[in-house]
């Protein structure tokens, strides 16, 4: 790992930095607020059955509870969309971008190995997921407090959602990582990590609200994320380890194939 | 000072990458200061300053950032940065200017100083006058005076063949992939065939079968020929006739890089 390059991705990534993780704690602080405010009468919505049964477990969130609540800010399209931003963005365009852009032979001109090179932009990666998945959650105690709701709360499993929502979105930028080192143009590497992430959630989405489908859950990362088992005490270690599986594997093919490249000119 | 030569596409570019451990030999070896290319290109790196054709630079950031990003990625001091700022005329308000604002000739001056702010052993510099006024070619011309009597060593690649035979103590032609000339700059020179012309008074000298002297022609009181290695020969020659001019026109590396390719070509 390099120390110089670690800074210098911070410090280029801190204004998005940021503005990601305010909006995350925006978006987080409202669904506590939403529950606590209107979710007595989407109960009431549900128990008239006017409201199919699925409605009220998408992607393993609801309304009806505080943990619900917080789970469906985890898997919402909006917090998806957020963390995403560094998660698929950033760490599709980290290697791939600089390519593009001629700038990654400047910076290995120096003595800089690439495995040394791939494990900064991964650690600054995780580091920026860890920041926005803190938002996040920062976001969703202060909304639990200022709605009244947060002696709901187990604040003691507060840090297995935090690492649970860090070990999918760094699988997600180990991918989009992994694709970063593979290819010499941003379009493909960032295509082929977005319609991962797209299929996934798509597979987990439909899996949730329609039942002859439930058997794609468990090909979709987002599966693995049990926010609301986690918050009412019935985490299962198989989805942190599922998950740092994915991990481990795109380290490996990327520690593999990056060094293994040849890098010609950029055209 | 090294002059590495050829035209478009004869893989000067892919020389340097190579050279730099950004491409793999598909066979043989190369080393670059005793250390071989692939196993110890870190090594390497950390021994030299790396200038690209048509450099790409990180845009957002300001030129003072860059050179301290840069510098720091080098793991030396950037000892020669004030130095070379201070001769490019590369001023402290010019560097706390975002790179996105620069010139094409204030980013390669920014190049120049990124690629020996560390005092490399070793600098390999593709075009390095591109983009260059005049006057800042000067300059650039008086750094590389200063390196060479500090005892670096300049791998100069350039198509501009007049600066080339300005710097260069030694010259290496590559074409099609395959180094075919390395020796002297002043041994090429000398081995060039130059242009002569005379007028004369009375009867033509007989030139035909002088050492040295080919493609004799004359008329009208004027006489064309071209003559290789030492004038010594074609001036006993013509001592005896009545000559009213001479024309011997200077080798120039252009040329004997013409003639070395037209040669090639023939054969």
């Amino acid at each position: 790992m390099n120390g110089a390059l670690l800074r210098h991705t911070w410090r280029v990534q801190r204004t998005k930095l940021a503005v990601v993780s305010i909006g995350l704690t925006v978006w987080g602080f409202l669904l506590p607020v939403v529950y606590a405010r209107f979710g007595s009468q989407f109960t009431a919505l549900m128990e008239s059955e006017l409201l199919p049964e699925q409605f009220a477990r998408f992607g393993g969130g609801d309304v009806f509870s505080l943990s619900g609540s917080i789970a469906l800010g985890f898997i919402h399209p909006i917090a998806i969309i957020l963390t995403s931003v560094f998660a698929v963005g950033f760490s599709a365009s980290a290697v791939a971008g600089e390519r593009q852009r001629g700038t990654l032979e400047v910076a290995l001109a120096r003595p800089v190995s690439r495995r040394a090179l791939y494990l900064s932009l991964l650690t600054a990666s995780f580091g920026f997921i860890a920041v926005t998945i803190a938002a996040l959650l920062a976001g969703s105690i202060s909304g639990a407090s200022f709605a009244g709701v947060v002696e709901e709360l187990v604040f003691r499993n507060l840090p297995l959602l935090w690492l649970n929502g860090v070990l999918l979105f760094g699988a997600f930028a180990a991918i989009a990582l992994a694709a970063s080192v593979s290819f010499d143009r941003l379009p493909p590497a960032l295509g082929v990590t977005l319609g991962i992430v797209v299929a996934m959630y798509v597979l987990e989405v439909l899996g949730s609200l329609w039942p002859a489908a439930e058997g794609l859950q468990p090909y979709s990362l987002f599966h693995y994320l049990k926010a609301k088992a986690i918050l009412t005490g019935r985490a299962a270690p198989l989805d942190m380890v599922v998950l740092s599986s994915v991990i481990l594997m795109a380290m490996v093919w990327a520690l593999v194939v990056f060094p293994r490249r040849d890098l010609a000119a950029p055209s | 000072m090294f002059g590495f030569l050829g035209p478009n596409g004869s893989g000067k570019s892919t020389t340097i990458r190579l050279l730099l451990g950004f491409l793999h030999p598909t066979a043989g070896q190369g080393r670059v200061l005793g250390l071989d290319t692939v196993r110890e290109s870190v090594q390497i790196r950390r021994r030299l300053g790396y200038l690209p054709s048509g450099i790409a630079l990180y845009d957002t950031l300001t030129g003072e950032q860059l050179l301290e990003y840069l510098g720091a990625l080098s793991g030396r001091p950037a000892s020669r940065r004030v130095e070379l700022c201070r001769r490019l005329e590369l001023s402290a308000r010019t560097l706390r200017r975002p790179v996105r604002d620069y010139s094409r000739g204030m980013r390669q001056k920014l190049g120049i100083v990124q690629a020996l702010q560390h005092d490399p052993e070793l600098a390999i510099l593709d075009e390095p006058t591109e983009g260059l006024d005049p006057l800042m070619q000067r300059a650039f011309y008086d750094i590389l005076d200063t390196l060479k009597a500090e005892g670096r060593t300049i791998f100069f690649s350039s198509h501009v063949l007049s600066e080339v035979e300005r710097v260069c103590d030694r010259v290496a032609i590559v074409r099609e992939g395959r180094l075919v000339a390395l020796e002297e700059t002043a041994g090429v020179l000398a081995r060039r065939k130059r242009s002569i012309m005379m007028r004369f008074s009375g009867p033509p000298p007989r030139l035909e079968k002088v050492s040295g002297i080919t493609n004799v022609e004359h008329g009208n009181g004027c006489l064309t020929c071209r003559v290789e290695g030492s004038v010594g020969p074609f001036l006993a020659a013509i001592a005896d006739a009545a000559v009213v001019d001479l024309t011997i026109e200077p080798a120039r590396l252009e040329d004997a890089f013409l003639e070395f390719y037209d040669e090639a070509e023939a054969t």
